[in-house]
Formats: C-alpha cells, structure tokens, sequence
C-alpha cells in the first residue's frame, strides 16, 4: 500500500537527518546540519502526506478511520509529532545540534515500527468514539514533547560536565550552552505537560462514555499518571525549589522513561485495557 | 537560623511541615514509585490464580499489606490524604499572601525596586513634567495597558500589569485537583457500579453491585428486547447492539439501541454496553396450524425438550440438518399423542406447507433456528462525575494560565531633575518567559521614549 511506501521512504529520510545531524558535529561542519534540516522539512511533508494517503485508502477500504489506533500508526504518529516539535525548536533557538540528539529518536521510533504489522485494521467496538481523535492527538502531542526534553537533558548531562571542566573542546564544545540547554528542557515540559493532562482526562471522559467508570487504575491509566505525577514534582522542584541543571535533566530523563514505559511497555510486557494497542 | 527552628511553637512546626514544596515533591516521587506496584502485580485477581504465581508465605505477606488491591488500600489512601493535606495546606498559606501582593502592587519604581529589576532605561527630557506624564501614559496604554499614576513629592510613578492572571493558574490547578477527589468521594459514596445480564426478551428490575453483596434496586426496569453483532467482511466484529426498553410506571418511556460508546441513560442510571453471549443452548421456531391453514401458536423448541400442545400431544425437536438431503435446513420431530405411538418426521424449512400432507390435526412448519442471546451491560450511577469534569476542566484551564500568561509589569519614573530637566526612568518584569517579555520590553521602550518628541 502506498502509505506504508511514504512510511518506509520517511523512515529513511530520518535516519538520513539523524546521520546528517550527528556528522555536523562530527566533522564541525554547519553545511551537514543544515542539509538535514532541509531532510527534516522534506520528512515532515512526506510522512504528513503518508498520514493522509492511509486515512484516504482507510475510507477506500470502506473502513474509513484516523490513522492512529494500532501500535504501528501511533510509532509513525509519535515519530511525526516528534520531527515536527522538534523543526519548530531548531527554529526558535536557531541551533541545529539538537538534532542529533532528538532525531535518531524518531529515526529509531520509525524502524521500530517497520516492524509491525502496517495493514489498516478496522476499528474494534470499543475504539469506535469521537473521544479517540482528541485522546490520541493530546497525548502524542505530550509524549513528543517529552522525548524532545529528554534529548536535550541529555545534551545537558554532556555539557554540563565539560564546562564544569572549563573546557570546550570535541562535539560537546559545539553544544549550545549549558543555560540555553537548561531553559529548553523545562520549556518542552511545560508544553507537554497541560498535553498530557488533556490526554489523561479525554482518556478519563472516553472510559467514562464506554465503560462507566473514568478511572479503574487500569496499568495504562496507572501509568499515565505516574508519567503526570514524574512531570510535577519536575516542575515543583525546578519553580519553587530551584532545581536547575544536572537534577532536573536527570528528572526529565526519568520522566521520559516512564513515557516510554507508559506508551510501549504496558502494552508489550504488561496486560489491561488498552490491549488493543499492543497489535 | 538555628535559634529561630528552636522557638517555633510544635504547632508551626506541624504547619510548615504540611506547607512545604518539600513534602509535596517527596508525595509526588511516593506516589509514582508505589503505583507501579499495582501495575506489575495483577490487581483484584482470584486468590486462586496468585496462590498459583506466589508462595504461600509471600502470599499471605502481599494480602496483609493488600497489594492484590493497592490502590484501595488504607496506606495508599493514607498518601493520597497526605497529599491533598498538603496541597491545601500549601495553598491556604500562600493564596491569601499572593492576593494581598496582586492587589497592592508595587506601584513606585523606588532605588531598591529598580535594582532588582534587569530590564530598564533611563533618559531626560526638557518641558513639565506632567505634561510627560500624560504622555508617557498614554503611550503606555497604547501599547501595554493603562496605567496607575501615583504622585510622590516632586515624582510621579506610572505603573501598568497584564496577565496578572498568570499568579491565579497554580492555585487553580491545586482547587481542581481537590474538586476531582471531591467528585470521586461523591461518587463512591452516592453512586454505585454494576453489572448485569439480560436474555433477549427479558426484564431486570435490580443490578448486583460490582465487588459486594449487595443487590441495587433500580426502580424501574429494563428489558432487552434484542441483541445482535455486527462484523465486518473479514469476520471482526463491527459493532454490539442491544435494543433496550425501560419501562417505568407501567409503561414504557425510552426506547434506544446501545451500542459501545453510545449507553443509555435513564434517571441518572448509565447502560453500557459490555458484554454478550448465548442465553442456553439453540432454539427452533416452529409455527403450529390447524388442517385449514389457519395459524395456531409458534413454538420455540429446545434441543429433546418435549412441548405439550393442549388437546393434541407433545411436540420434541430431535434433530437438525444443515441441509437434508440437498434439501436445506431441516428439523426432524418427535410428536406423542396419548395412548398412540410416537411418529418421528422431518420439517423443511424451504417448504412451510409440506407437513400438511401429514394426515392429522394440525400442521407444522419449520422457522429456522434461533439461539437466544443475552446483553452483558455495565450500570453506573455516578452524581460525583460531574463534579469531576469540572475539576478537569479547571485543571486544564490552570495549567494554561500558569505555563502559558505572565504576568508582566512595567514602571515609569518621572522626577525633576537638578538641570532642570525630567528624569524619566522605564522598568519591567514578567513573571516567567523572559525571552519574550525582553522582546516586548525594547518595542515599549522605543515606543514609550518616541511618544511626544
């Protein structure tokens, strides 16, 4: 199928940005980074396009439903949500070595998937809700945030231990500095959290729609709120107890750990409601 | 410090212990460590099935400590209270602070005041200084917000705020979340959660309530009056329908056909749709007529359970054929007449009138089979829901005020310089995204300084 053909081509276009992204700091050269930003833009069109080829060929298959409602249509999802937050913070901070720390997550997401079974299923009763649209989006949306965060605490981590050193020598001499690194983790928290919360109450309102109850800590749901709960002691560490820095990268890697465990893990190594995910 | 920690009364101790960010980032890290527990150890399982996976001794320890159903446990709870204790605590110590600052702010860019302050200019004008003033004011309103001017001596102080709103969002995102377990206590304690089966074509008037005893009345009843599954070309299943009937007061009010994600709610009941299966084992629908052709009853035959038909005998379905002798579906009957021997014939569906050739009384005909389904429906009544959503709503409302506004001020002191001329100085904040503010600030500042020249 045609979808599945964009996918593919997009999964390539990632990897290519990622490599491009990490030989710019590689050979301290601007011109590769810049390239894959180009990669970045070309893979954001294509994999937007591949998104709308699948909903098409989802109606011509008499089916006709969002294309996020399996584990492979939320990978691809993730890892469009992922691309385009991250062309959006290369362009506010006007620095491109983000990307070889936030792409090769899509990168990886996108051979992930490849993986997985990509025909297009029909829904099952349980998922057939309006609530799903809002439910899926206002999480990815969070979770693309989140990973964004996490990549630059890394960033972070590496930083912060050369400029302790007071030196500023090989890749990580290229790395924006240490304040700027700081600010942006906490930025894409406070953009992914209300997401989250969104995600966590439309999730709430569609099992309260289906099942009668808006909360059952079922290990999705619990999960979820774990990821909530990492996410707010980050932020009330980080705005009343001044946390900055190497705690609170570190907290925001936690955090995204937990997203990784809430999105992938429950649905691979636990069982529950949301089982229907994990196909 | 340490004289000071040794004079606090036990009482300030226990309330500054409850206030403290401390506390709630320690309840937070608790919460989230102990809610994976639940999640790896299957919940609310049979003790069967864990006696299977755990020891007896690691059994009895998990039962003790109620990891088969943490998240209702008394230690659970007990942090939950914390938290919310804590929560409270720390905004009833704060709100009342805050309010006093955001309605007596600091309206006069004072020395101290301007020193903490990173973003500011300073120039000099000739002319009076009111008439600056008024400029420099409306200037202010044009493009940031009007301002407060306050007279001191031979000074005059401008000062104008936005999105002081900002301050609010931390203390609405703390109400929500007491609203959302205000809600939940609501609904534990009014409401109550069930589940039933209902066979096609028959009636409940009560719900056994999930995870007790206790048996709910509804006050009405409900009736199933059909069930039936949908699938798709391939076999997967495409919807589950239930058609329900409430009847209230003798009659029947609501009528509607369930679907999952579209229940059923009546006096504050909700019916979902959850569940279905076969009510007992097949029946065959067989339509009893006199010799002229005129319709008697219909039958609806279990497998060798014999129907007596008054003034005639029995009738037995004995067996079924997909397709009898190339003939279609077909039913093979038994019937018994008192004191005469039981005659065994076949029925087809294909052909309603063969049986009349049969020299008797009455006829039969053969309908097909049927196989009796019944609903499975959650039933839920909840009054604290509500209660809920508008504590999520709120949440949401919170968050966006407290991540997304700033609360931005900007000061102009106008004094009379000892040259004769008016020293104006120009001062911000904001609250968070400094960046942006930074932006802001140099185009007021350029548009301040123009106004009048």
């Amino acid at each position: 199928m045609s979808n599945v053909i964009l996918f593919n081509l997009t999964t390539v276009l990632f990897g290519v940005a990622s490599a491009l992204y990490l030989g710019a700091l590689y050979a301290k050269n601007e011109k590769f980074s810049e390239f894959g930003t180009w990669v970045c833009v070309l893979a954001a069109v294509v994999s937007t396009a591949a998104l709308g080829v699948r909903w098409y060929e989802s109606y011509q298959m008499g089916i006709g439903r969002i294309p996020v409602t399996n584990l492979y249509e939320s990978l691809v999802f993730f890892a469009w949500s992922v691309n385009l937050f991250y062309l959006v913070v290369e362009r506010k901070y006007r620095n491109r070595t983000f990307g070889a720390f936030v792409m090769p997550i899509a990168f990886f997401t996108m051979v992930f998937a490849v993986y997985n079974d990509s025909s297009i299923q029909p829904l099952v009763p349980a998922l057939q809700s309006y609530w799903l649209h809002a439910h899926v989006i206002t999480c990815f949306v969070g979770y693309a945030a989140f990973a964004v965060s996490a990549g630059v605490a890394l960033m972070y981590l590496l930083k912060a231990r050369q400029e302790e050193a007071k030196i500023s020598v090989g890749i990580v001499g290229l790395l924006p500095p240490c304040k700027m690194l700081d600010d942006l983790v906490y930025r894409a928290i406070i953009w992914g959290f209300p997401f989250l919360t969104a995600g966590i109450i439309t999730g709430a309102a569609w099992a309260n729609y289906a099942w009668g109850t808006y909360w059952s800590w079922d290990p999705k749901e619990t999960w979820s709120l774990i990821v909530w709960l990492v996410y707010a002691a980050f932020l009330h560490a980080r705005i009343t107890r001044g946390w900055h820095g190497r705690r609170a990268a570190v907290l925001s890697i936690a955090g995204f750990l937990a997203t990784v465990m809430c999105y992938l893990g429950v649905n691979l190594v636990l069982s529950g409601l949301h089982s229907y995910g994990g196909g | 410090m340490v004289d000071e920690k040794r004079t606090l009364s036990p009482m300030d101790r226990v309330w500054n212990f409850f206030t403290s960010v401390k506390l709630a980032i320690v309840t937070l890290i608790v919460l989230s460590v102990t809610s994976i527990i639940g999640t790896i150890i299957e919940q609310n399982q049979p003790p069967e099935k864990y006696h299977k996976i755990y020891e007896d001794w690691a059994f009895a320890l998990m039962d003790r400590i109620n990891l088969f159903d943490m998240y209702h446990s008394i230690w659970f709870l007990f942090i939950l209270v914390l938290f919310t204790v804590n929560l409270s605590c720390c905004t009833i110590d704060r709100f009342p602070k805050m309010l006093k600052v955001v309605r007596n702010p600091r309206t006069k860019l004072d020395g101290s005041l301007e020193k903490t302050l990173s973003l500011s200019d300073r120039w000099k004008r000739k002319g009076p200084l009111s008439e600056w003033a008024v400029k420099y004011g409306d200037a202010l309103t044009a493009s940031f917000a009007k301002p407060k001017v306050t007279g001191d001596g031979g000074e005059v102080h401008l000062y104008a705020e936005t999105g002081v709103a900002s301050r609010f969002g931390v203390y609405v995102t703390h109400l929500s979340i007491v609203i959302i377990f205000i809600g939940a206590i609501v609904g534990n304690v009014l409401g109550f959660k069930g589940y039933v089966n209902i066979p096609e074509g028959e009636s409940v008037t009560q719900v056994p309530v999930r995870g007790g005893i206790r048996i709910q009345d509804l006050g009405f009843t409900v009736r199933c009056n059909a069930f039936s599954l949908e699938t798709y070309p391939s076999g997967q299943p495409k919807a589950y329908k239930s058609d329900l009937s409430v009847i209230d007061g003798g009659r029947e009010t609501v009528r509607k056909t369930i679907v999952v994600n579209d229940p059923l709610q009546y006096k504050g009941i909700w019916f979902y749709q959850s569940s279905y299966g076969q009510a007992g084992g097949a029946t065959a629908k067989v339509a009893v007529s006199r010799k002229d052709g005129a319709p008697m009853s219909a039958l609806a035959l279990a497998a060798n359970e014999p129907v007596p038909i008054d003034g005639y005998g029995t009738v037995r379905g004995v067996n079924y054929d997909q397709n009898f002798r190339g003939n279609g579906p077909a039913l093979q009957v038994v019937v018994e007449k008192p004191g005469k021997p039981a005659a065994s014939f076949w029925l087809f569906q294909a052909s309603p009138d063969l049986d009349r050739q049969r020299n008797d009384s009455l006829f039969f005909s053969f309908g097909g089979l049927s196989s009796k389904m019944f609903t499975g429906l959650q039933v839920a009544k909840d009054p604290g829901v509500n209660i809920v959503w508008v504590g999520c709503a709120l949440m949401v409302i919170g968050l966006i005020m407290a991540f997304f506004l700033s609360h931005q001020r900007v000061w102009v002191r106008l004094a009379q310089g000892t040259d004769g001329r008016v020293e104006v100085v120009l001062a911000g904040s904001a609250s968070r995204n400094r960046l942006a503010f930074e932006k802001r600030f140099e185009k007021l500042q350029a548009g301040v300084k123009a106004a009048g020249q």
